[in-house]
């Protein structure tokens, strides 16, 4: 489990001062602020250190590999096009993370709306009874010692991830998958911890009903 | 505390988001309650599942295709910022700061120089149009009753043309003619406006010399028997009414003296110099001024 670990600020703090001590306690600060000047170098610095986080947010969003490289390339070259809009008011990784968010989910109502439109080809992914995305996803290399019963587990808890409606499916890749904290799922996606806390309750309740019939027991 | 509260707070519950309070309660009815214990053995079995699901690596081309695309970007940006604003980095293009600066230095110019146009426009249109019928007509309503000076008009004609090759200089006029009004009014034009009333065919090479005001006043070419005896004598014609040479050339074929003259002495240079040789006129500007005028003279060997 990994975890941001962003420290509270105090709440007598003036607003000015808490995000000037967050701009500081961001440790991405420098490598943004090389960017913004137009070191580029420092922006592949950046794409280094967030590449691997991002694309497995992308992937699990998506549930296809290539697509979810496809997403982050085109999330970090917008953020590099919008870096000085980057105000710095949330931490550097929040905003790149809500961007891939927010593209990973543009690109499946695009490929939903497709599916609609198109006639049905043995290439397509499959769909669930909730109409959405039970594609197969892409192994990590497989190794040896990995049991055919272990595969056929993770296939159907991913399956039943995207079995999830969009809303449920992200704070379940981002609280149980990537280890964000209640405040920075709020964060990265615009929405209360009152809401994150209930949707979470939901989503996992879906999933836990989903695992059950999908392996019969847990 | 319900069951269905209890179960709806076992996901914030074993994420340690639920108050002390609220855990205490939870603790106790999930001591006392089998179902709502075994819902909380499944989600967290649900949550070993998802947790289990293993990280996907990035491909090794990632990276490279990211920096690609944004350093293509960035040159471009660059490129148009440069094309653009470099090095001033201000929001005014230099070009445009320099098309600007072209364009009113062009108006000023052209501005500058457009008397000078027309006035060089006029006299050319001038010397076309009139006729020799016509001028006849003309030249005497003119100078009816306004009696031009003593001098007859200064004539502009080329050598062959003429049956004595005498040019007369005007002299300061007594009474002020029509065409000395003109010609205050319009200085340079007045050469070309006197010969209104005198007929003759003006070569194009004349009136442009006089138009375009050469260093030398008055052109001259001397055919002679021998260049050198001839250049000496002129020299001496020259010092006997009071100029002043100011260049002499001299080579086998030809030679060449620039000097300075009173105008009003111009009649008997040129009477000396019809005594050393053939005079051709090649053009003549200074006639309508008073004072010094340049002449230069070449000389050439009969062939």
């Amino acid at each position: 489990m990994r975890s941001m670990g962003e420290q509270s600020t105090p709440l007598d703090c003036p607003n000015w001062m808490r995000e000037k001590r967050q701009l500081v306690r961001d440790e991405d600060y420098d490598l943004v602020s090389s960017c913004v000047k137009g070191d580029v170098d420092a922006f592949e610095a950046l794409v280094k250190k967030h590449q691997k986080r991002m694309l497995n947010i992308a992937y699990r969003m998506m549930g296809d590999y290539e697509e979810a490289c496809e997403i982050v390339q085109d999330a970090f070259v917008s953020a590099h096009r919008n870096l000085k809009g980057f105000k710095g008011k949330a931490k550097f990784s929040t905003w790149l993370y809500r961007i891939v968010i927010n593209r990973s989910k543009n690109r499946l109502n695009q490929l939903k709306t497709q599916r609609h439109r198109e006639p049905f080809s043995i290439d397509d992914p499959l769909l669930t009874n909730d109409g959405q995305i039970a594609g197969e996803p892409a192994s990590n290399e497989p190794s040896a010692l990995e049991t055919l019963e272990e595969k056929d587990t993770r296939q159907k808890v991913q399956e039943c991830i995207h079995s999830l409606d969009d809303e449920f499916r992200e704070v379940v890749i981002l609280r149980d998958i990537q280890g964000f904290t209640y405040e920075e799922i709020s964060d990265l996606l615009g929405i209360p911890d009152g809401t994150v806390k209930s949707r979470l309750f939901r989503a996992r309740e879906a999933l836990k009903d989903c695992l059950k019939r999908a392996m019969g027991a847990l | 505390m319900e069951c269905s509260d209890v179960q709806e707070k076992l996901s914030a519950y074993v994420d340690g988001m639920v108050s002390s309070e609220e855990k205490m309660f939870i603790d106790e009815h999930l001591e006392a309650c089998q179902k709502c214990d075994d819902s909380l053995a499944d989600l967290k079995k649900t949550l070993e599942y998802v947790r289990d699901l293993e990280e996907v690596e990035p491909p090794p081309w990632l990276v490279k295709k990211v920096m690609a695309r944004v350093r293509g970007e960035a040159e471009q940006r660059r490129g148009i910022v440069a094309w653009l604003f470099y090095p001033l980095h201000i929001k005014l293009p230099l070009e445009a700061l320099a098309a600007i600066f072209i364009a009113i230095t062009t108006v000023y110019v052209f501005k500058a120089v457009e008397p000078e146009m027309k006035l060089a426009k006029a006299p050319l249109e001038e010397v076309r149009t009139p006729t020799y019928s016509e001028e006849k007509e003309k030249a005497p309503a003119i100078d009816r009753g306004k009696p031009e000076p003593a001098e007859p008009p200064e004539q502009f004609m080329a050598a062959e043309e003429r049956e004595v090759p005498r040019v007369t200089y005007r002299q300061p006029a007594k009474a002020p003619s029509r065409v000395a009004e003109r010609e205050k009014a319009m200085p340079s034009a007045g050469v070309v406006a006197k010969d209104e009333s005198q007929p003759r065919a003006v070569s194009p090479e004349l009136t442009l010399a006089r138009v375009e005001g050469k260093k030398e006043d008055i052109r001259l070419a001397l055919t002679v028997e021998e260049i050198e005896a001839a250049t000496k004598e002129l020299e001496k014609a020259f010092m006997d009414l009071e100029g002043r040479i100011i260049k002499r050339e001299q080579t086998a074929r030809r030679s060449l003296i620039v000097a300075e003259l009173d105008s009003r002495k111009m009649d008997e240079l040129l009477e000396k110099l019809k005594l050393v040789g053939e005079i051709e006129e090649k053009a003549l500007a200074g006639e309508a001024r008073e004072g010094d005028v340049e002449i230069r003279i070449e000389i050439y060997g009969k062939p």
